[in-house]
């Protein structure tokens, strides 16, 4: 406790130093935390918006289909979406058909993916359709109704309410075609999905597979993303007596956007590292300049009778209070931050002017922030940690220090 | 026995190319209860003595011993704990720690030796009431005068009862009633409590204040008398 006391005085003999090293470490800290928790947020939103459009948290499929895409590599899932349904920590499981075809208007035609899903449920969750009004979306698993992109309706040139043939060629071979109506129409803001998303109900499309009751994709969406570390293990569990379907996370589903997220926070952390290196280089200059001018002081100490290892202990608890009060600060600091950009984010719409895609995944131009509390936790740790070791080199020049020599230093 | 026991010792520095003979084959014996002078003009070699006996610094040649032990061969850990124990010091310019108030000064050898809190502050407002300090305790020593610091530097190195106490040029930066007033309280110190002084000076008045002068010159003893009176 002497040591602390006396290392706390000390760092207060040149408070104007002691407060602009305490307010660089602060800010660092603060940028770190809080431009983190900006993008963990927005990655957050962007992966809970890509898994309830895309795989789910984690997805069910044939083995080798996430590679090949090739729609004959479809299963019978013989009840496992209710039971998956009923899992614990289970939101929602979505069976979906994928099938490439041909979207046929009067006038136009145009390549397309004709997705077969179960209507409520996948209203429920999929953010493509959610705010589609009832009265637009498909109604049951067997009728004509179809929900397709806004870009396709376009480039069909027809309307809402208007008719059109897809044809797909069946697990047979032969090609059928089937005339559907639009009943509703999206724009997710992708715009290969607006280009090509033709969404009927789950028993139509099978049908037209010659394949009654086979999905391409069990998507299981989760309460909360943390949840697959339970989860996952239950379904590979389940699936275990049928060694041709994988279950696969979401990073393996849809690496594209896994991959853009990776690159994204890897290049952040690069700027992360950088800033943390010029904290640390302003700590070891701030401590070594505080050594350096005490030096007879410390010559003076050593000659009373305290150790080197004494004297390297004081300077290294002088940095290890520093650190501790940056840390605190920075915290502090660093929550403000983020709870700024919790509430009110960064609203970008007036530097973007339409919506981006990101790794196949609608960019939302107002960014806002999460809170990853232990990515908090460890920087203000790291922040302590790196204090104490720009101190190491200082701590041992004072240790190094000859008494009769520092002394005749003024 | 000789509480310090020097036997041709040797101090010669490097300095560039040439070789500096700061002490040469000195002997000298300090018993304890003494109140000693070195004497002699700047360069004479009396800081270096009083850097060995200290044991700031170690000699090139000769043995060294203090209270019966041999320092001449210690290693730094050693020494640091030997000067903590039983060697005190006064320096020319005091110095004090400035961020420490007078008593946390005078404390800080006891903290060095890890005693507790309560008994380090009860033993130095002690040696302040002795010294004329009380009231004090609590300034810093940027608030004190030169005579009221180097009386806290002294208490500092009464505070561990040390063996001896060196006294680089104590009045170097003092006026001459303070310095006055400073060795008397030093000879008292030294008569009542028996407390041992070996401190330097080339000033005569300080000089005369020593019971023993020892002369050094170019490194040499030059002359090693007693006062009689």
């Amino acid at each position: 406790m002497d040591l602390f006391r006396l290392a706390w005085k000390n760092l207060w003999r040149s408070r104007r130093r002691t407060l602009i090293t305490l307010a660089a470490i602060g800010l660092s800290v603060m940028l770190v935390q809080a431009f983190h928790n900006l993008a963990f947020g927005t990655y957050a939103r962007m992966i809970d918006s890509g898994v309830r459009a895309g795989s789910g948290h984690i997805a069910i499929y044939h083995e080798g289909y996430v590679e090949s895409r090739d729609e004959t590599l479809s299963f019978e899932p013989q009840g496992l979406v209710e039971t998956v349904r009923d899992l614990p920590k289970v939101e929602e499981a979505l069976p979906r058909l994928y099938l490439p075809g041909l979207a046929q208007s009067s006038r136009e035609s145009r390549g397309i993916m004709l997705t077969g899903v179960h209507p409520e449920a996948e209203r429920r969750v999929n953010p493509f359709i959610k705010d589609l009004p009832e009265d637009e979306m498909v109604r049951d698993l067997e009728g004509r109704d179809a929900v397709i992109g806004q870009r396709l309706l376009d480039e069909l040139k027809i309307r809402q309410g208007g008719k059109f043939v897809i044809t797909v060629q069946s697990r047979s071979g032969e090609l059928v075609s089937e005339l559907f109506r639009v009943r509703g129409v999206v724009e997710t803001g992708i715009k290969d999905i607006d280009r090509s998303l033709v969404m009927v109900g789950l028993d139509r499309a099978a049908a037209m597979n010659g394949r009654p009751g086979e999905i391409s994709e069990l998507a299981v969406i989760l309460d909360e993303p943390e949840a697959d570390r339970s989860v996952h293990p239950l379904l590979e569990k389940l699936t275990a007596d049928r060694p041709h379907l994988d279950v696969l996370s979401w990073e393996k589903a849809m690496p594209n956007l896994a991959n853009a997220i990776k690159l994204d926070y890897a290049s952040q952390k690069v700027i992360f590292a950088i800033i943390v290196l010029i904290v640390t280089i302003g700590v070891v200059n701030t401590l070594l300049m505080s050594v350096m001018e005490r030096f007879h002081e410390f010559g003076v100490i050593l000659a009373l009778g305290a150790s080197p290892g004494k004297l390297r202990r004081m300077v290294l608890a002088e940095a290890l209070l520093l650190g501790l009060v940056a840390m605190v600060f920075g915290c502090v600091l660093g929550t403000l931050g983020t709870w700024y950009l919790a509430e009110v984010g960064i609203d970008l719409r007036t530097f973007i002017s339409e919506d981006l895609e990101f790794g196949g995944v609608v960019f939302e131009p107002v960014l806002k922030a999460g809170w990853d509390v232990v990515w908090m936790v460890q920087i203000a740790l790291y922040v302590v940690f790196l204090s104490v070791l720009a101190s190491l080199y200082p701590a041992v020049k004072a240790g190094r220090i000859v008494p009769a020599e520092a002394m005749r230093h003024f | 026995m000789a509480l310090i026991e020097l036997k041709k010792v040797n101090k010669t520095y490097a300095l560039g190319s040439q070789e500096v003979h700061a002490v040469v084959d000195l002997d000298l014996m300090v018993e304890e209860g003494e109140f000693s002078v070195l004497a002699g003009p700047s360069g004479s070699g009396k800081t270096t003595v009083l850097n060995l006996v200290g044991c700031l610094d170690q000699p090139t040649g000769g043995s060294l011993r203090i209270a019966d032990r041999d320092v001449g061969t210690s290693t730094v850990k050693a020494l640091s704990d030997f000067r903590l124990n039983n060697i005190g010091f006064i320096f020319q310019s005091y110095n004090l720690i400035p961020v420490l108030t007078a008593a946390e000064n005078a404390e800080f050898t006891l903290m060095l030796q890890g005693r507790e809190r309560s008994e380090r502050r009860k033993r130095v407002l002690d040696i302040f009431a002795e010294l004329g300090l009380e009231g004090l305790a609590n300034r810093r020593p940027n608030d004190l005068s030169g005579g009221q610091q180097q009386r806290v530097a002294i208490a500092r190195a009464l505070a561990t009862e040390p063996a001896v106490i060196l006294a680089d040029e104590p009045t170097a930066n003092l006026d001459s009633k303070t310095s006055e007033d400073l060795l008397d309280l030093m000879r008292d110190l030294n008569t009542e409590k028996k407390v041992t002084f070996l401190f330097s000076s080339h000033d005569p008045m300080v000089i005369g204040y020593g019971r023993r002068v020892i002369e050094l010159k170019d490194g040499h003893l030059e002359s090693d008398r007693w006062k009689t009176s």
